[in-house]
C-alpha cells in the first residue's frame, strides 16, 4: 500500500513532546500495522487480537505518565480500505499544572473505504491549574465506520475540591468524503464565563461522557433503540442521544463518576460491535 | 419655543431595515423554537422569572455568542463567497442536536427568503443559490449577517440587534411556555441588556477555535427534547 501517513504532514519532528504514526492494513485476513513510528513521550504496545474478527487492537502509552505545560503531542493514524483498528490507551491521560502554556494533542485520522476505527481511550483527568487542548480530525470515506468515546473528569485538588482545572478544550472535526459533517467543540472553563455548575453547563455533575459514531448504518431507529437500552442506567436523565448527518449519532452524558459513564458508553459501544461486526462485548483489561 | 421638524436624514440609512429584520415578529418561525428551553421547563429547572433569566443568561453566553454571534462576525469579515460558505458549513456541523440543526435550516430559509425579497443584494442571491445547491445548509444568523453587511450596518450593531432579537423571541416563548407575565418578560429583557452588550464584545474577541463551542447541559437538554412527551415547541 502507499504510505500515506507521515509525521511531517503537520510539521517537523522537533517541537513535539511525542509523536506517533500508525498505518493499518489487512494482511492474511487480519489487520496489522504495516508501518509505525514513534518519537518522544509516546509509545505503542505490540498488537493484540481480542477476538477472531481480524480487528487489531493497539494500546498507546505515555511513558512520562502525564501531559505537562507546553507539551504538544501528535498522533497520526491511517486505516487502509477494509482494515479494522481498535485504538485505546494504557491508562488515563493526566494533565497536570500547565503554568504558562497549555498541553495539546493533535490527532489526525484517515479512514479508507470500508475501514473501521474504534477509538476508545481511557478518561482524561485534568488536575488543578491544568489547561488542555485536544483536536481530533477524521477524514473518512463515506463507507468507513467510526466510533469514538471520551470521558473527561476533574482531578482532585489538594484541598479535596473538584473542578480546579483551568480549561479543557476538545474539538472533533469529522469530514466525510471531504465534507465537514460533524464539528464537536467542547470547552469547559470552570473559573470564568458561564458557571460550570449552571444548568446549561454541568449542573451539579462533575464528569462528562461523550460518544460520536459516524457510520452509514446509523438511523433514527438505532438512536431510539439506544435511548431505550440506556434509559435504565440513566436514572437521573442526564443523557442525550441524537442523530447526526453522516449519518451518525452523538451521545452526551453527565455524571458524578467515571464508572457510571464508562458503563453507559460501553453499553452503547457493545451494541454496535455486536450489531455490525458480530463481536462480543469489549473487555479492555489493561495488559 | 418653535419646534423644528426634522426628518430621519441624521439617522443611518440602515436603521429601518435593521429594525424590520430584527423584529421578533418577523415570520421566521422563531415562535415555535425554544432551542432547549422546553426541556428545562419539563425538568422543573426553569419555572419563573428568575430561573428563566438565569437560563437566558447562559444561553446568550454559550450559544448566541459562540455559534450565532461568531458566525455573524465571520460573515462580516469574509472577503469571498467561499469563506461565507465555509462559515455556514461549520455552523451547521457544530449543531449536534438534531432539532437545533433543523431549527437553523428552517429559520434560515425563512430569513433568507424575507431578506432576499425586501433587501435584495448579490451576496444574498449567491447564498440562496448555495443553499439551493446543497453547498450550504442555511441559518438565520448567516442570512441576517449577509443582509446587514450589504446594508452597511456596523458589526457591533449587527451583533447586538441579532442577539437581542433572539433573546426577545425566546422571552416571548417563555411568557407562553412557563408561563410568566408580560411585565415579567419585559423585566427579563431589560436585565438581558448588559449580557447582550457583553456578548457583542465577546463575539468580536473570541477566536476561530471558539466557533461552535457549546455546553453539555444545554446540548443534552436539546437532545432530550426530541422525545419529550408533551411539547409546545419544535425544538
Amino acid at each position: 500500500m502507499t504510505q500515506t501517513a507521515s509525521i511531517g504532514r503537520l510539521g517537523t519532528h522537533s517541537g513535539w513532546a511525542g509523536t506517533l504514526s500508525l498505518d493499518i492494513d489487512r494482511r492474511e485476513g487480519r489487520s496489522i500495522a504495516v508501518r509505525q513510528f514513534h518519537d518522544g513521550a509516546l509509545r505503542i504496545l505490540r498488537p493484540h487480537y481480542l477476538d477472531d474478527s481480524g480487528q487489531v487492537c493497539y494500546v498507546i502509552i505515555n511513558p512520562g505518565g502525564a501531559y505537562l505545560g507546553g507539551d504538544k503531542y501528535l498522533i497520526e493514524v491511517d486505516v487502509a480500505p477494509g482494515a479494522d483498528l481498535l485504538l485505546t490507551t494504557q491508562s488515563a491521560t493526566k494533565i497536570y499544572r500547565t503554568p504558562n502554556n497549555r498541553a495539546e494533542q493533535s490527532m489526525h485520522v484517515r479512514l479508507g473505504a470500508g475501514a473501521r476505527l474504534e477509538l476508545l481511550p481511557d478518561p482524561l483527568i485534568a488536575y488543578r491549574e491544568a489547561s488542555y487542548g485536544q483536536v481530533t480530525t477524521v477524514e473518512m470515506d463515506p463507507t468507513a465506520s467510526l466510533v469514538m468515546a471520551e470521558v473527561v473528569t476533574p482531578g482532585w485538588s489538594p484541598d479535596g475540591r473538584l473542578f480546579r482545572y483551568d480549561e479543557v478544550r476538545m474539538r472533533n472535526e469529522i469530514f466525510l468524503g471531504g465534507h465537514l459533517r460533524v464539528l464537536d467543540n467542547l470547552l469547559i472553563r470552570p473559573g470564568v464565563g458561564s458557571p460550570v455548575d449552571s444548568m446549561c453547563f454541568m449542573g451539579e455533575h462533575t464528569h462528562l461522557g461523550s460518544l460520536l459514531v459516524v457510520d452509514a448504518r446509523v438511523d433514527a431507529a438505532l438512536v431510539k433503540e439506544l435511548r431505550s437500552l440506556l434509559a435504565p442506567i440513566d436514572p437521573q436523565g442526564q443523557l442525550g442521544i441524537t442523530l447526526l448527518e453522516g449519518p451518525g449519532l452523538a451521545l452526551r452524558a453527565l455524571s458524578h463518576a467515571t464508572e457510571h459513564l464508562n458503563k453507559i458508553l460501553a453499553t452503547a459501544v457493545d451494541l454496535l460491535r455486536e450489531r455490525w461486526a458480530g463481536q462480543g462485548p469489549l473487555n479492555l483489561r489493561k495488559y | 419655543m418653535p419646534n423644528t421638524a426634522t426628518d430621519m436624514q441624521a439617522a443611518p440609512g440602515y436603521l429601518l431595515p435593521l429594525l424590520q429584520l430584527s423584529d421578533s415578529a418577523l415570520p421566521t418561525g422563531a415562535f415555535s423554537h425554544s432551542l432547549g428551553l422546553e426541556s428545562f421547563l419539563d425538568r422543573g429547572l426553569v419555572y419563573d422569572e428568575a430561573t428563566f433569566s438565569d437560563w437566558l443568561t447562559q444561553f446568550i453566553r454559550i450559544q448566541l455568542v459562540h455559534s450565532d454571534g461568531l458566525a455573524i462576525r465571520f460573515v462580516f469579515e469574509a472577503e469571498a463567497e467561499a469563506e461565507i460558505n465555509r462559515v455556514d458549513r461549520e455552523l451547521h456541523a457544530s449543531a449536534l442536536p438534531r432539532e437545533i440543526r433543523e431549527a437553523g435550516v428552517k429559520m434560515g430559509a425563512r430569513m433568507l427568503n424575507i431578506a432576499g425579497s425586501v433587501f435584495p443584494c448579490q451576496e444574498l442571491e449567491d447564498y440562496a443559490a448555495a443553499v439551493a445547491r446543497g453547498d450550504c445548509a442555511g441559518h438565520p444568523a448567516m442570512a441576517f449577517a449577509i443582509a446587514g453587511k450589504s446594508l452597511g450596518v456596523p458589526l457591533a450593531e449587527l451583533l447586538g440587534t441579532y442577539m437581542f432579537s433572539a433573546v426577545t423571541s425566546l422571552t416571548q416563548n417563555a411568557i407562553r411556555g412557563i408561563p410568566i407575565g408580560q411585565s415579567a418578560g419585559q423585566r427579563v429583557l431589560r436585565a438581558a441588556h448588559q449580557e447582550v452588550r457583553d456578548g457583542v464584545v465577546l463575539a468580536q474577541t473570541l477566536g476561530r477555535e471558539d466557533f461552535g463551542v457549546t455546553a453539555p447541559g444545554l446540548e443534552i437538554a436539546q437532545m432530550q427534547h426530541e422525545h419529550q412527551r408533551a411539547r409546545m415547541f419544535m425544538s
